[in-house]
C-alpha cells in the first residue's frame, strides 16, 4: 500500500470516527448530567435519518438536516419532561429498562410510517462530487462529515466553557443537589442537555443517511460502537469522548485493512482492555 | 346407583356416534400450518419482508379456492433477526406449537443451524431464499429441501457469462459468512478458469456502516471487475459508498442478490448498468408467471413480485402440491412426496433432484435498465434447467425417508 493511501485511509477513519463523535457527544451529554445509559439513543438516530429523509424530500438537503435536529431536541426536551425526571429518584435500571422499551417502540415507529423496504437519501449536486486528495479522487460529502463534526466539538467546547449554562452544566454533573442549593434551575438545564443529546443524534442520523441505507435497524450497529466510545473515553466525559471516537474510527478502518480477520473485534478488545487498566476510561467522568 | 334408562343410553350413543364423526371430520380438514422463522429486523429486514409477504399471498390465494387438498392453510411469522442461533430457537418454538412446515429462512447460516434439529422436531424445511452450497452438500439433511438457485447454480451461470468478459483483474466482495464465502470462492473458480485473476477477496460483517475501507482496498487492488454478494440493507449502503468514491464509475461491476428488484428502488441511479445474476423476474413471459404476477398485484395494490418473493411463493408451491400428493400435512408424508418429485411452479415444470433435494431449475443474468419507466433487473440471458445446473457434488449422503 502506498503512503498516498495510507493517508486516505486515514482520512476514512476520521470520517468515521467523526461521525461516531456527534453520536456518542450526545450519549455522554445525558449521561453526564441524567446519569442515564440512553439505549434508545441509537433509534434517535435512526429517526433523525428518516426525518432527515423526509424533510429532504420536500425542502431539500440542508432543511432535512436542519430539520432533523431540531425535531429531535424538541423530542428529547419532551423525553426528559415526561420520561428522565419522573424516573429520577428509582433505581437506575427502571430507566434503562424504559430507554429500552423506548428503542422498541420507535423502530416499531420507524416500520409502520416508513415500511419495511431501505431507503436511500440522495446528496445535493454540490455534493455528490469528488475532490483530488493526494492524487486519489474522496468524496466531497466525506469531508463535510468531517467538518460538521469538528463544528459539533468546537460549538459543544465553546459553550460548555464560556456560557452560563455551561458552567451550570459542568456543575450538574459533579454535583446536582449542591448546584440546585445554588439556586440553579437543574430540572431546566437537564432539558435543554437531553435536547441537545437527543439533537446531535437526529443531526448524525441525517448526516449518516447519504451513506447508509435507512431502514428501522440501521441504529443497533452505530450504537454498539457509541457505547465502546463512551466506555472507552470515560463515562460523562466530553473530551474522553471525541478522542475515544476518532481512535476507535482510526482502528475501525485500519484494523479491517491489516487485521480483517479480528477487524470487528478490535474495538471490544480495546474496551476491555481500558476498563482493565483504567477503569474510568481516558478521561474519567467529568463533562 | 340409577339403572340407565334405553333413552338416555340412546341420547349416549348419538353422542359418542356424533363426537367420532366430527373428530374424523376434524382429522380430515387438519390445518397445514407453515412456520416462517424469518429477518422481520436487522440488515435483512427487507428480504424477511418479501418472504412474509410471499408466504401471506399464497396462503391467502389457496385459502379462498378451499384449502390445499381440503385442509386450510395458515402461518406463523417469528423474528430471527438473522441470527443463526436465534433462528433454531424461534423455528423449535414453531414446531413445538405444530407449525412444522418451516420455511421462509433468510440467512444460510440460519439454515445450517435449523437442519440438523428436523428429525428431532418432527419437521420439515424448504429452504426458499438461502443460497450455501452446503445446505444441499455436506449438511444435507433428508428434511430439508431447496427450491431457489444454490451458490454452485449461480455459478454455473457465471461461468459463461465472466467467458464472455474483457475484465481480467478482479476484486471479490461478500458478506462474511456462509453465503459470501461460499459465492466468493464460486466466482473465483470461474474466474481462473478463464484464466482471470482475483486481486482482492473481501469479507465485510453482516449489518457494516462504513464501507470506505473495503472500497479503498477494491481501488488500490487495479481490479478491473468487481463480483458482490451483499443483499438488503449491506447492499444498498455498499453501493452508495462505492458510487461515491467513484468506483462503480471506473470498475466494471456484478453481483448476485446485489441488484435486486427491492434494492434498485433503494439504490436509484447508481444501480444503473450493475450486471447480476437474476433467479427469478416478475417478467419472465411464461402463462403461469404471468397469472401470478397479474394476481399479486391485484393482491397488492399494483405491486409486481420481486425475486425473492417470487422464490418464496415457488417454496409454497411445491409445499402444497406436496401435501396434495401426500394427501397429508405430517412432515413426514409432505417430505416423501417431495423427495425426487415434479411440481409444477412458475419458473415451470421442474423437479427435485433426489440425490441432495435440490430443485432444477432455469436460471437468468442480466443488468439493472429502465423497463416501463422504472429501474430493474432486466434478463438479457436464458439458460435452460440442464445447462444451469451442475451435477451435484457428492458431498451429500441422503439418510432414507
Amino acid at each position: 500500500m502506498t503512503a498516498n493511501v495510507f493517508l486516505i485511509q486515514i482520512l476514512n477513519g476520521l470520517v468515521y470516527g467523526g461521525l461516531l463523535f456527534i453520536v456518542s457527544v450526545g450519549l455522554v451529554l445525558i449521561f453526564g448530567l441524567r446519569r442515564v445509559v440512553n439505549f434508545a439513543h441509537g433509534s434517535l438516530f435512526m429517526i433523525g435519518a428518516y426525518v432527515g429523509f423526509s424533510i429532504s424530500l420536500v425542502a431539500g438537503f440542508w432543511v432535512g438536516i436542519v430539520g432533523a435536529a431540531v425535531a429531535l431536541a424538541i423530542a428529547g426536551a419532551l423525553l426528559d419532561v415526561s420520561v428522565f425526571r419522573p424516573l429520577r429518584g428509582q433505581d437506575p435500571i427502571a430507566t434503562v429498562l424504559v430507554t429500552f422499551g423506548l428503542l422498541l417502540i420507535l423502530e416499531d415507529l420507524a416500520n409502520t410510517v416508513w415500511g419495511k423496504e431501505t431507503h436511500s437519501l440522495p446528496l445535493p449536486e454540490m455534493l455528490s462530487g469528488s475532490v483530488e486528495i493526494l492524487g486519489q479522487p474522496f468524496p466531497t460529502y466525506r469531508l463535510l462529515v468531517i467538518a460538521v463534526a469538528a463544528a459539533v466539538g468546537i460549538a459543544l467546547a465553546l459553550w460548555l466553557r464560556f456560557s452560563r449554562i455551561g458552567l451550570f452544566v459542568r456543575a450538574s454533573s459533579v454535583d446536582p443537589v449542591t448546584t440546585a442549593v445554588q439556586g440553579v434551575n437543574t430540572d431546566r438545564v437537564s432539558a435543554v442537555v437531553v435536547a441537545i443529546g437527543t439533537g446531535l443524534a437526529g443531526l448524525s442520523g441525517t448526516i449518516a443517511a447519504p451513506l447508509l441505507a435507512l431502514s428501522p435497524s440501521m441504529g443497533g450497529s452505530i450504537l454498539i460502537e457509541s457505547f465502546i466510545v463512551v466506555v472507552v473515553g470515560g463515562l460523562g466525559s466530553f473530551s474522553g469522548a471525541l478522542i475515544a471516537a476518532l481512535a476507535i474510527g482510526q482502528i475501525h478502518n485500519l484494523g479491517i485493512i491489516y487485521v480483517p480477520w479480528a477487524a470487528t473485534m478490535v474495538p471490544f478488545l480495546l474496551m476491555v482492555a481500558v476498563l482493565v487498566w483504567r477503569p474510568t476510561g481516558f478521561a474519567g467522568s467529568h463533562v | 346407583m340409577t339403572k340407565p334408562t334405553p333413552l338416555k343410553l340412546r341420547a349416549l350413543g348419538a353422542a359418542s356416534a356424533l363426537a367420532l364423526a366430527f373428530s374424523g371430520a376434524a382429522h380430515a380438514q387438519e390445518t397445514l400450518k407453515i412456520g416462517v422463522p424469518t429477518a422481520m429486523s436487522g440488515t435483512y429486514a427487507d428480504l424477511g419482508n418479501q418472504a412474509k409477504r410471499a408466504v401471506e399471498f399464497a396462503i391467502a390465494e389457496a385459502n379462498a379456492k378451499g384449502g390445499v387438498a381440503g385442509h386450510k392453510v395458515e402461518a406463523k411469522i417469528l423474528d430471527t433477526e438473522a441470527k443463526p442461533d436465534l433462528a433454531r430457537k424461534q423455528s423449535e418454538r414453531l414446531a413445538l406449537e405444530g407449525y412444522k412446515v418451516l420455511t421462509g429462512v433468510i440467512a444460510s447460516g440460519e439454515a445450517l443451524a435449523i437442519a440438523p434439529m428436523l428429525d428431532r422436531w418432527d419437521a420439515l424445511y424448504v429452504a426458499t431464499v438461502t443460497k450455501s452450497d452446503k445446505i444441499t452438500g455436506d449438511a444435507c439433511v433428508r428434511r430439508a429441501f431447496r427450491v431457489n438457485h444454490q451458490d454452485a447454480q449461480d455459478a454455473a451461470v457465471v461461468k459463461p457469462w465472466l467467458g464472455g468478459r474483457k475484465e481480467q483483474k478482479w476484486a471479490i466482495i461478500g458478506m462474511d459468512g456462509a453465503w459470501g464465502r461460499g459465492s466468493g470462492a464460486g466466482f473465483k473458480e470461474a474466474a481462473t478458469s478463464h484464466g482471470k485473476t482475483v486481486v482482492a477477496e473481501l469479507y465485510p460483517p453482516l449489518g457494516a456502516t462504513d464501507y470506505a475501507a473495503y472500497i479503498q482496498q477494491i481501488k488500490a487492488s487495479g481490479a478491473e471487475g468487481l463480483w458482490v454478494a451483499l443483499a438488503g440493507r449491506d447492499a444498498v449502503s455498499f453501493a452508495t459508498q462505492a458510487h461515491q468514491f467513484g468506483l462503480l464509475a471506473n470498475v466494471f461491476t456484478a453481483g448476485v442478490s446485489f441488484v435486486t428488484d427491492n434494492t434498485v428502488q433503494a439504490m436509484g441511479e447508481t444501480s444503473k448498468g450493475i450486471n447480476g445474476i437474476i433467479n427469478y423476474s416478475s417478467t419472465l413471459d411464461t402463462p403461469a408467471n404471468k397469472s401470478f404476477a397479474a394476481a399479486w398485484a391485484k393482491h397488492y395494490n399494483g405491486d409486481q413480485p420481486s425475486n425473492f418473493e417470487g422464490e418464496t411463493y415457488i417454496g409454497m408451491q411445491v409445499i402444497f402440491q406436496a401435501v396434495e400428493k401426500a394427501k397429508s400435512v405430517k412432515p413426514l408424508d409432505i417430505a416423501r412426496a417431495m423427495s425426487g418429485g415434479r411440481f409444477d411452479t412458475i419458473l415451470g415444470n421442474v423437479a427435485f433432484r433426489p440425490e441432495d433435494n435440490q430443485l432444477i431449475l432455469p436460471n437468468y443474468f442480466g443488468h439493472v435498465a429502465e423497463a416501463d419507466g422504472k429501474l430493474r433487473p432486466v434478463v438479457t440471458m436464458s439458460f435452460p434447467a440442464d445447462q444451469a445446473t451442475p451435477a451435484p457434488s457428492g458431498a451429500c449422503k441422503l439418510a432414507k425417508l
